[in-house]
């Protein structure tokens, strides 16, 4: 009988976690549609402006990983509970993904408009530094054996790097500028660009929460060995 | 706790006199670097005053987080670190006083750095001395916060591999650049609203990072 | 009657290096003048519970108190403790009346150059108040150490094998002095793998194993099998 109710509640789980997956898969394919078939052609680029829904999306959710990697960061501190600093692992490997990303589109992009690899400009500047701190903190990270330290050195760095980020999107600005400053966009354009950022940011999301997932089973998994050990100690 | 600081300040300098270990080598690296950047400066003549900035600010910041590195280490090496985690000192106060002997330490620098660029450009730096001094002084702050804090928190790891310099450069970013832009606009003699906005970046980063270094420091230096 | 004043109070105290649990929810009462041997084999975890009631490991879970406030509550609380560790605590670029000094600066004593002399002159290194500290014997550099962590007069003293290394007559000096301190009232926290020392300075022994903590009769505890050499002497 309790095994049946279990059975039935893992059942109802799983059957929304498909669900769930069904309607994120829907909504990423909905956007890459919208991209390509439905974002009209812009006038002066021509096919290869349709990037920018993707970069525009991917750089939103660099950022986003930090943020929540940082807020993350403080909560293990405050709780020392490691399930946040779990949650602050998972944040940040999507994010330093989507930062790369964002470096990679932006330099196509770039290519396409101005006929360069690269520019220094503000937006791509934070991004790359962005991604540099995201490349500290995760080398950082992997040099750490025990969890409750590696947590608490990536929150500090987290944090850190948190503060730092506004103070280099605003140095950045100062020192030149040549980004499309928030282009007038076409009403049909805004809305791809909005269900692009929509369709990816709910794939982060389910990206993230299994990430988590795993990182938690790894984690019970070790301490399920530790109690092994431990019983094998005392026979 | 004032008097604890100032006691702190002063073994740590007093051990550097002694073993003139760390200020050598971070001066002799500060003079290397500026001299090979002063060879890549002379290929372009006229675009010396616009370079000397950025690239002194690099040399003071390459040369100075070897200063900043060992700030921890020879303690920990020393097997002095943890008595001073058994004092009754706040931790504050420990950071504080690491942040002041690398503020000296770079302040240091500074004095053998900017003297060398001049003379090897011929740009006048030191024209205005009290503005210089100004983005000096708060360059160095922003530098030595976020190193000082980094520097304890990586201190202790022992496959940390010198990521020190690889954590702490993105982070000092907009006070290299800051600092590299207000140097330059003194070069040019230009004190408009762009270097005042410069120099307020430079002292917000410093007290935004002093603030943070404080406060996390504890958690930094927790085992 | 009144209650003896419990000087160390550690409840639940557990502690996890990498995969390894060293201390499992250990739970530890010191009273006031009590000497506590700590015995165990080699990396059963003396050294890391020692670090905790000393408070400069953090546990993963429980707490600490030293004559019952909470030993991370204010850097002050930290006046009533004071460790002798494996590392000398000494700065090798300071003499040794000035680390001395040092010390007695960072723990708030009045007057610490006056008490820098006096503690040189109770340890006989008075003579060699200016030398450097890589220019003594280890022997004298242990008294150094010990003298360092009394220049505030803690209540609690915690050792991590203070013996090891030392000389017959540096070992007889050291079991003076903390004999010494025992007889007017110091709470004393020691790990040694040296049944000798246990039965001429313990009032209590307590056994780590398994990452868990056992009071033993102190003419009994065990003696590691890993350190035969001094047991021969």
């Amino acid at each position: 009988m309790q095994t049946d109710a279990v059975q039935t509640t893992g059942e109802k789980t799983a059957r929304g976690e498909i669900l769930l997956h069904v309607l994120v898969g829907a909504l990423v394919t909905a956007a890459v549609l919208a991209i390509c078939l439905f974002a009209p052609t812009e006038k002066t680029m021509g096919d290869a402006q349709r990037i920018v829904y993707i970069h525009v999306s991917v750089a939103w959710l660099g950022l986003l990983g930090f943020i929540v990697m940082a807020v993350c960061g403080v909560l293990y501190l405050l709780r020392r509970n490691l399930a946040w600093d779990q949650w602050s692992q998972a944040a940040a490997e999507l994010g330093w993904l989507c930062c790369g990303l964002t470096l990679v589109t932006g330099s196509l992009w770039a290519r396409a408009a101005w006929d360069t690899w690269w520019t220094w400009d503000p937006r791509l500047t934070t991004s790359f530094i962005l991604w540099m701190l995201y490349c500290g903190y995760l080398l950082m990270r992997a040099g750490i054996d025990d969890a409750h330290q590696r947590a608490r050195v990536g929150a500090v760095l987290a944090i850190v790097g948190m503060l730092d980020v506004p103070l280099v999107a605003v140095a950045a600005r100062w020192f030149r500028g040549m980004h499309p400053a928030a282009p007038t966009m076409d009403p049909t354009m805004r809305a791809v660009l909005l269900s692009s950022v929509v369709g990816f940011t709910a794939l982060f999301a389910v990206l993230l929460v299994r990430r988590r997932a795993q990182l938690r089973l790894e984690h019970m998994l070790d301490a399920l060995q530790r109690r092994i050990d431990l019983n094998q100690l005392e026979l | 706790m004032a008097a604890k600081l100032w006691w702190m300040i002063h073994k740590d300098l007093i051990s550097e006199c002694r073993a003139r270990l760390v200020w050598p080598a971070m001066l002799l690296l500060g003079v290397v670097v500026a001299v090979v950047f002063s060879v890549q400066m002379d290929l372009l003549p006229e675009e010396k005053p616009r370079m000397i900035g950025g690239l002194l600010w690099l040399a003071i910041f390459f040369a100075g987080m070897m200063a900043i590195d060992r700030s921890f280490a020879a303690e920990r090496e020393q097997g002095c670190w943890e008595a001073l985690r058994l004092y009754p000192v706040p931790p504050t106060a420990v950071y504080l006083a690491k942040l002041a002997v690398n503020v000296i330490a770079l302040a240091a620098l500074q004095c053998v750095l900017i003297p060398l660029f001049v003379a090897l450009s011929d740009v006048p730096l030191l024209a205005y001395p009290w503005a210089m001094l100004l983005v000096a002084f708060l360059g160095n702050l922003g530098i030595a916060s976020v190193g000082t804090l980094l520097s304890a928190l990586t201190g202790g790891i022992r496959q940390n591999g010198n990521l020190l310099v690889l954590l702490v450069l993105p982070m000092v970013i907009p006070v290299v650049l800051a600092a590299a832009e207000a140097t330059r606009l003194i070069a040019l003699g230009d004190f408009g609203p762009a270097w005042w906005r410069w120099t307020e970046l430079l002292g917000a980063f410093a007290v935004v990072f002093i603030t943070a270094g404080t406060i996390l420091f504890d958690f930094a230096i927790e085992e | 009657m009144t209650e003896p004043t419990v000087a160390i109070r550690a409840r639940g105290l557990s502690r996890l290096f990498g995969n390894r649990l060293v201390l499992h929810r250990v739970d530890l009462d010191v009273a006031e003048g009590q000497s506590v041997a700590l015995t165990g084999a080699n990396g059963a975890g003396k050294t890391t519970l020692l670090r905790c009631l000393a408070s400069v490991l953090r546990p993963n879970t429980g707490e600490v108190r030293w004559f019952g406030q909470l030993a991370t509550a204010d850097p002050s609380t930290r006046r009533s403790i004071a460790m002798v560790s494996h590392e000398s605590f000494l700065y090798p670029h300071l003499t040794l009346r000035e680390n001395l000094i040092f010390a007695g600066r960072m723990c708030d004593v009045g007057e610490p150059t006056r008490r820098a002399d006096e503690l040189l002159a109770r340890i006989d290194l008075s003579g060699h108040a200016h030398r450097l500290p890589p220019q003594i014997s280890r022997g004298m550099r242990q008294r150094v150490a010990v003298a360092r962590a009394l220049v505030h007069q803690p209540r609690i003293l915690l050792l991590d094998e203070p013996f090891s290394g030392l000389d017959a007559r540096g070992t007889d000096w050291l079991l003076g002095l903390l004999q010494g301190l025992h007889a007017r009232g110091r709470t004393l926290c020691f790990a040694t793998h040296d049944q000798e020392k246990v039965r001429r300075l313990a009032d209590r022994v307590l056994e780590l194993r398994s990452g868990r903590v056992e009071e033993v009769a102190v003419d009994e505890s065990s003696v590691s099998e890993e350190a035969p050499a001094l047991r021969a002497a």
